[in-house]
């Protein structure tokens, strides 16, 4: 069995260029290039990456570092996501890069597809949370609460105080509720897609309104950062998060190989008259 | 007509604040951009391509680091997640903790449980409440300290106790069909009780709070499309629609994380079928105006829909005369 496998970062319109930088462990890059869509590569010698903690950050951002690479300077992109390899086939003999360049082939219409769709967009995410001692500071429950804490003792006044931060959630949850769906709205006005996410990691005292990846059109960010300003001024206790730009890793939508799993276009409803 | 949805302009454009600007710098972007990496972009899935994103080849610990996957167990988001990173998951924990064929954890918190022989001892563990059973284990030493069968419990319900430091502490009972008792904490009891009950429909103790808000359930419930609209375009997306008892209208997707329409029975206008293209076999939708817009749903029967929430704008409507007329 050879051992000689490529590891893929990204897929790129035919005839782009290769990216200049190096890969994972300065690696040199190339691209295996097929009908209408290329891959960009480094040939790898070794099994996928594995080790410490520190290692696979390194490695997951020299990764990233390509894709931005690419991004930058072809008109599209579609990430890859971390640690994919293509193998020789033990059973036809067929090489790496001719198993690759059989799938960028065969999965080449999709593909292509879907980087025109993606051609000038960037991904952006947007985590709107609220404070959630300030957001409710006013509401007469939460001002009676905090009433009935003056002069108590020591250990009543950490009961009240547990209970006081479970009415304050409680209410910050249904603000939550009922703030989603405006700023849902703003938000999608601005993007072509949204997709929420799970909060992976939220700010100490706050309840998480809305945490979605947006895909923007690269011109428009500032339309989007505007809408944002006006969002916190209107509300002092909202915690906005914006990051980005990326290239679109969560737009990708393809499983590709695994049968036509393209989203059809039963969207961009032109009867909106 | 016009179809601006929009909200009107919040302030005015005169004094024009400056836009937000995101942020890419990678102290506080990495935990994001690696989450990002490790789950999204193509997958190549082919069996002459391997596909190594897949995580136990990456190291348990950094998935954990990144992913929050003990935080997102706890927070019962299993179900969202795609069936590869379910898998790792579930052939992480089964390493530690044996689980049936088609058995999956749906939360896991810290846990411990009450042995109560010859002396009373709270052993801390986690607690998995799993489809098939609810579980404390400890992982290391590794020892079930206590475990039932779902269809074992004859009810659960929580009390409060001072713990050792004095606060007041809640707590689990568990009562079993064999009649023996069986006593938890929990990180978020609450929660844990919630979902024992949602996971099997037990009832609760003698103290429980009535079944009776979930006897009454909302007025109609079903599948529903909702037409959003993007910088370009609009897109149908499915979901669920809900009308409650107290006419609240909303419409949840299950890729997201809160309810997109909440249209309170004050803001409720007009409902009026019409005709439109949609995802539905159907030729028509429902168009229903707000205070603050018009929104558009389409779905199976439309008709009842529309005859509920038509209900619904007569007698607001009522309301707001009398209310106008003081």
């Amino acid at each position: 069995m050879s051992s000689e496998t490529l590891y893929v970062y990204a897929i790129i319109p035919a005839g782009s260029p290769a990216p200049t930088g190096a890969g994972i462990n300065g690696s040199q890059l190339h691209t295996v290039e097929a009908e209408p869509v290329s891959a960009v590569v480094h040939t790898h010698h070794a099994g996928p990456y594995e080790g410490p903690d520190e290692d696979v950050k390194r490695w997951v951002l020299e990764h990233s570092d390509v894709i931005e690479e690419c991004w930058n300077q072809a008109s599209s992109v579609l990430p890859v996501s971390f640690n994919v390899m293509v193998q020789a086939s033990e059973t036809s003999g067929a090489t790496a890069a001719e198993q690759l360049r059989g799938w960028l082939q065969d999965s080449g219409q999709e593909l292509k597809q879907r980087l025109q769709e993606l051609a000038g967009t960037s991904e952006l995410r947007v985590e709107i949370a609220l404070d959630a001692a300030q957001f409710p500071q006013n509401e007469p429950e939460v001002l009676e609460a905090t009433r009935e804490l003056a002069g108590k003792p020591a250990g009543v006044r950490r009961l009240l105080e547990k209970r006081l931060e479970k009415v304050q959630r409680r209410l910050t949850d249904a603000g939550a509720d009922r703030l989603y769906p405006d700023y849902r709205m703003r938000l999608a006005a601005q993007c072509q897609q949204i997709q929420d996410y799970a909060t992976t990691q939220r700010p100490e005292g706050t309840v998480s309104v809305l945490s979605a990846a947006c895909l923007v059109d690269s011109e428009r960010i500032s339309e989007l950062g505007a809408e944002l300003t006006q969002i916190q001024q209107e509300q002092p206790s909202a915690r906005i998060r914006f990051l980005g730009p990326w290239p679109p890793y969560s737009f990708v939508d393809i499983d590709a190989g695994a049968g036509s799993a393209s989203t059809p276009q039963e969207g961009k409803s032109s009867a909106e008259t | 007509m016009s179809e601006n949805h929009l909200p009107p302009a919040h302030g005015s454009a005169v004094e024009q604040p400056s836009a937000l600007q995101p942020t890419r710098d990678p102290g506080a972007t990495l935990p994001d951009l690696l989450e990002v990496l490790l789950n999204k972009g193509v997958h190549l899935n082919l069996d002459l391509i391997i596909s190594v994103a897949d995580v136990p080849l990456i190291g348990v610990n950094l998935r954990a680091t990144i992913a929050g996957i003990e935080t997102m167990i706890e927070y019962g988001m299993m179900r969202q997640w795609d069936d590869q990173t379910r898998a790792w998951v579930q052939r992480s924990l089964s390493r530690h903790l044996p689980m049936a064929d088609g058995e999956e954890v749906v939360a896991a918190m810290a846990a411990s449980h009450l042995r109560d022989d010859f002396q009373r001892i709270w052993r801390p563990g986690r607690a998995y409440l799993t489809t098939h059973r609810l579980i404390v284990h400890r992982r290391d030493p590794a020892e079930t300290l206590w475990q039932t069968r779902l269809d074992s419990i004859a009810s659960a319900e929580s009390y409060t106790e001072p713990s050792v430091g004095g606060e007041d502490r809640m707590r689990l009972k568990i009562v079993l069909h064999d009649g023996s008792v069986a006593r938890l904490s929990a990180l978020d009891a609450d929660r844990l009780l919630t979902l024992i009950r949602q996971q099997r429909q037990v009832p609760g103790g003698a103290q429980a709070e009535s079944a009776a808000a979930e006897d009454q359930g909302p007025r109609m419930r079903g599948t529903m499309w909702y037409l959003e609209t993007f910088a370009q375009g609009a897109t149908w997306r499915g979901g669920k629609a809900t009308l409650t008892r107290e006419g609240m209208l909303t419409w949840k997707s299950p890729l997201d994380n809160r309810a997109s329409l909440r249209i309170e029975p004050a803001q409720l206008k007009a409902v009026h079928l019409e005709k439109h293209s949609n995802p539905t076999s159907q030729a028509q939708v429902l168009r229903v105006e707000t205070t603050s817009g018009e929104v558009r749903l389409a779905g199976p029967d439309l008709h009842k829909w529309h005859q509920l929430l038509h209900d619904d704008t007569e007698s607001g409507q009522e309301v707001d005369h009398g209310a106008g007329s003081q």
